[in-house]
């Protein structure tokens, strides 16, 4: 990837996943893997159970724009099925997506649930994980976001050492169990199978 | 980069030495590896480097980081340093005002709208100028993504004629910090940074400077009571010397903008963000360099510099973040066409992004995987599981009910109570700015409303309902006052509220009688007795005052208030046990 390309990565989900601090996981990687790189974030009336989003842009020139613009982003990674829709429009035609399956319809109007799949499955390059189920396995009800992103990583140019320091080194101030079930989650996402399910 | 502080001879005595030494060595420590930061952050970052004695502000996104990255440093590395939250933005540039007239370099920071609210000192302190160098952060917000409104405080810097450096990265927002120090000792007036909130918190790598420990020029002289007491004979000759001063501000300001040549006859004008954008799209598209293009990172502007940019050119773009201020300016001075925000080349409000900048120079955009077609609604904000403010809005609701005014219409405020304006839920009715909700409940009160209803937090009413309520009740009009009192500034993310246990001493200072205040806990199981409390309260034909206390639900899961709770209650139970207090 020694290229003058723009990398671009989109988080979504809403206020309380973790976005964010699954975005700060993926800068941090991507800077010591040698990219430069940058983040955008909103927070205010997000922390509150609304939609929040992420976007991380990666080059090996530097950069100044932490903005992707529309149908330039590489990747979507969503903690929410309704939250990826909302992005796919970031996406470049060949972009990846990594959702969680698991739905947040704690909210006025949300589609039928089968619609949101049906939309979801018609992308190309749509990963869907049951985040619900790997939590359940794993015993650890947050595995979500990061069996997302151990999944994501197959489309991202960082090592797995990288990987496991910048988890170890976010996670070890809450202690040892902590740090061990997101490894343990990264990998889990890691191992599942990279089709997509979109046609 | 901090030449020009000749004043400032460190003062470092031989006992500190040794300290100041192993300091250096973690600083250095961190400085070999750079930090990821947000860029709020490095401004609070940039600020401690250049030492601040002190940090102020009152929380307001997207500003709030700032106050806090250099109030951790601080803490981590006191020197005699001080960082405070003040009761509100007015009274944190005071402050920081205060430690520049002792002779100290100091940092303010709050949002756009709380500029407004510190208006006052921030325009006067223009013309007693400053003696420690005094930095203004103002975070706006661009697109309002958590802000009544979008006004842009270059405009203000303007206003008060006093500089504004605008950075468009990480970078720079920690290099221009430390040169607004610079300038601010040297040109000896207030600087602002002014960041939006796409830069404020945008997140990136900082390489730091050697820091400087916080040093002195002494308290201002007695001479210069004539600069600092603004009474009109002074206040005339102070504002004839700032206004002579702008040519010189000008000139020092001139370094930060670039006149990059060109060729053809469009050309470019860009700052902040806009700058930002451009810059990366030239990457991408190379024969965007090739246009003239004048960078603008500090106001004012030279208009030299707008005249020589001008010549020759036939259309200009501006790409500017909020208000058209550069747009205007070029507009008045030539014949060339100018695009921006008022001819609609760019959108007349919201925030500025790269798809703008493509569109306005007709650049091809990427083809991407399209928009689905599926209706989406908004995931709007709500209250958190378990928060009282809902228990304190259902029992309001049902008093107003049961009174028979089922639409009465309420006076919100500013906080995370503010979502109560939702529909299903539609509790408030005006929500403005901070403090209104007491003086408009007043003045419809004074009108014949009946009943007049203000919603209002505990951290709010410090900040400004404090002299609504001393109008209240002197105004002896029937009007309910309901303050939310969740003990912390809830919606930034729980600092602590300065009215902390002191709501009721408060309202009984301001001169409200003491059997109309009631404090009540908002709970579903006191949701019978809160109706009957309030349902009096609205009945009583003057002012009365409603407490509603229960601790924010985020800051309890924290352990916030821990502490303070822990030490209250020590020295509660040593009052008790001592025996000459005893009753």
């Amino acid at each position: 990837m020694s290229d003058l390309r723009i990398h671009g990565i989109v988080l979504s989900g809403i206020g309380g996943q973790g976005v964010l601090s699954l975005a700060q996981v993926v800068l941090e990687a991507l800077r010591r893997s040698g990219f430069h790189a940058l983040q955008s974030e909103i927070h205010g009336m997000s922390q509150r159970g609304g939609s929040v989003h992420a976007q991380v842009c990666f080059s090996d020139v530097p950069l100044t724009s932490p903005i992707i613009d529309e149908g330039c982003a590489d990747l979507l990674i969503a903690l929410e099925p309704l939250e990826a829709l909302r992005y796919t429009a970031m996406l470049r035609m060949n972009g990846q997506l990594v959702v969680s399956e698991e739905p947040q319809t704690d909210m006025e109007g949300y589609p039928p649930l089968d619609d949101v799949y049906a939309a979801l499955k018609r992308l190309r390059g749509c990963h869907l994980v049951d985040t619900e189920d790997l939590a359940r396995r794993l015993s650890f009800r947050q595995a979500g976001g990061m069996a997302l992103l151990g999944l994501a990583s197959a489309f991202l140019p960082v090592s797995d050492k990288i990987w496991q320091e910048v988890i170890t080194q976010r996670f070890e101030p809450k202690g040892a169990r902590v740090t061990e079930k997101n490894l343990e989650a990264f990998q889990a996402g890691r191992g599942l199978v990279h089709d997509p399910v979109g046609a | 980069m901090h030449t020009s502080h000749p004043e400032n001879l460190r003062v470092t005595r031989d006992t500190e030495h040794a300290h100041h030494t192993s300091c250096f060595d973690k600083v250095e420590a961190c400085m070999a590896q750079s930090t990821l930061t947000l860029g709020v952050e490095a401004v609070g970052c940039a600020a401690f480097d250049a030492g601040i004695m002190g940090a102020f502000g009152y929380p307001g996104t997207p500003s709030t980081e700032g106050f806090e990255y250099a109030e951790a440093m601080i803490q981590a590395q006191p020197e005699g340093r001080v960082a405070q939250w003040a009761a509100n933005e007015k009274v944190a540039y005071d402050l920081a005002l205060g430690v520049s007239y002792a002779g100290h370099r100091s940092l303010v920071t709050m949002k756009h709208v709380g500029l407004n609210v510190a208006l006052d000192a921030y325009a006067n302190s223009a013309l007693t100028g400053v003696r420690g160098g005094l930095v203004l952060l103002v975070a706006d917000d661009p697109g309002m993504h958590s802000s009544q409104n979008e006004q842009d405080s270059r405009k203000l810097a303007e206003f008060a004629w006093l500089p504004c450096l605008e950075p468009s990265t990480v970078q720079e927002c920690y290099d221009f910090t430390w040169r607004a120090f610079e300038l601010s000792e040297s040109l000896r007036v207030p600087v602002m940074v002014r960041l939006v909130t796409r830069l404020a918190h945008c997140r990136a790598a900082l390489h730091r400077q050697e820091p400087l420990s916080p040093s002195g020029l002494g308290v201002a002289p007695k001479e210069t009571v004539q600069d600092w007491v603004l009474i009109p004979s002074n206040a005339r000759r102070r504002y004839l010397d700032l206004l002579a001063k702008q040519p010189r501000l000008i000139a020092q300001l001139s370094p930060m903008n670039q006149l990059v040549p060109g060729s053809g006859s469009r050309g470019v004008v860009v700052s902040g963000m806009g700058r930002a954008y451009f810059g990366q799209l030239a990457l991408e598209h190379p024969e965007l360099a090739a246009l003239p293009r004048l960078e603008v990172a500090a106001y004012p502007v030279d208009p030299r510099l707008e005249t020589a940019f001008l010549f020759g050119l036939e259309d200009v773009f501006v790409f500017e973040e909020d208000y058209p201020v550069l747009e205007e300016r070029l507009g008045f001075r030539g014949t060339a066409r100018v695009h921006g925000r008022l001819d609609g080349a760019v959108p007349r409000t919201g925030e500025l992004t790269p798809r703008q900048l493509k569109n306005a120079l007709t650049l091809i955009t990427a083809e991407g995987k399209g928009a689905i077609t599926l209706d989406l609604p908004l995931r709007a904000p709500r209250f958190c599981d378990g928060c009282g403010h809902v228990d304190a809005y259902e029992a309001m609701q049902s008093a107003l009910q049961n009174l028979g005014v089922p639409d009465a219409r309420v006076f919100g405020d500013i906080g995370c109570y503010t979502l109560a304006a939702q529909e299903p839920m539609g509790a408030i009715h005006a929500v403005v700015e901070m403090g209104a909700s007491i003086s408009m409940a007043v003045g419809a009160a004074l009108a014949g409303q009946t009943p007049s209803v203000a919603v209002i937090g505990d951290s709010t009413f410090g900040h400004s309902g404090l002299p609504a309520l001393l109008t209240a009740a002197d105004s002896g009009v029937n009007v309910t006052i309901i303050i939310l009192d969740n003990r912390v500034v809830g919606m930034t993310g729980q600092q602590p509220s300065q009215a902390l246990d002191q709501v009721e001493r408060m309202v009984l200072g301001m001169g409200i009688p003491e059997a109309q205040l009631q404090v009540l806990t908002p709970l579903p199981k006191q949701h019978e007795t809160n109706v009957r409390a309030l349902e009096s309260a609205l009945r009583y034909p003057g002012p009365s005052v409603i407490v509603f206390r229960r601790e924010c639900v985020q800051s309890l899961r924290r352990g916030v208030l821990k502490e303070h709770d822990r030490e209250a209650e020590a020295r509660l139970e040593q009052a008790c046990c001592t025996p000459e207090l005893r009753p």
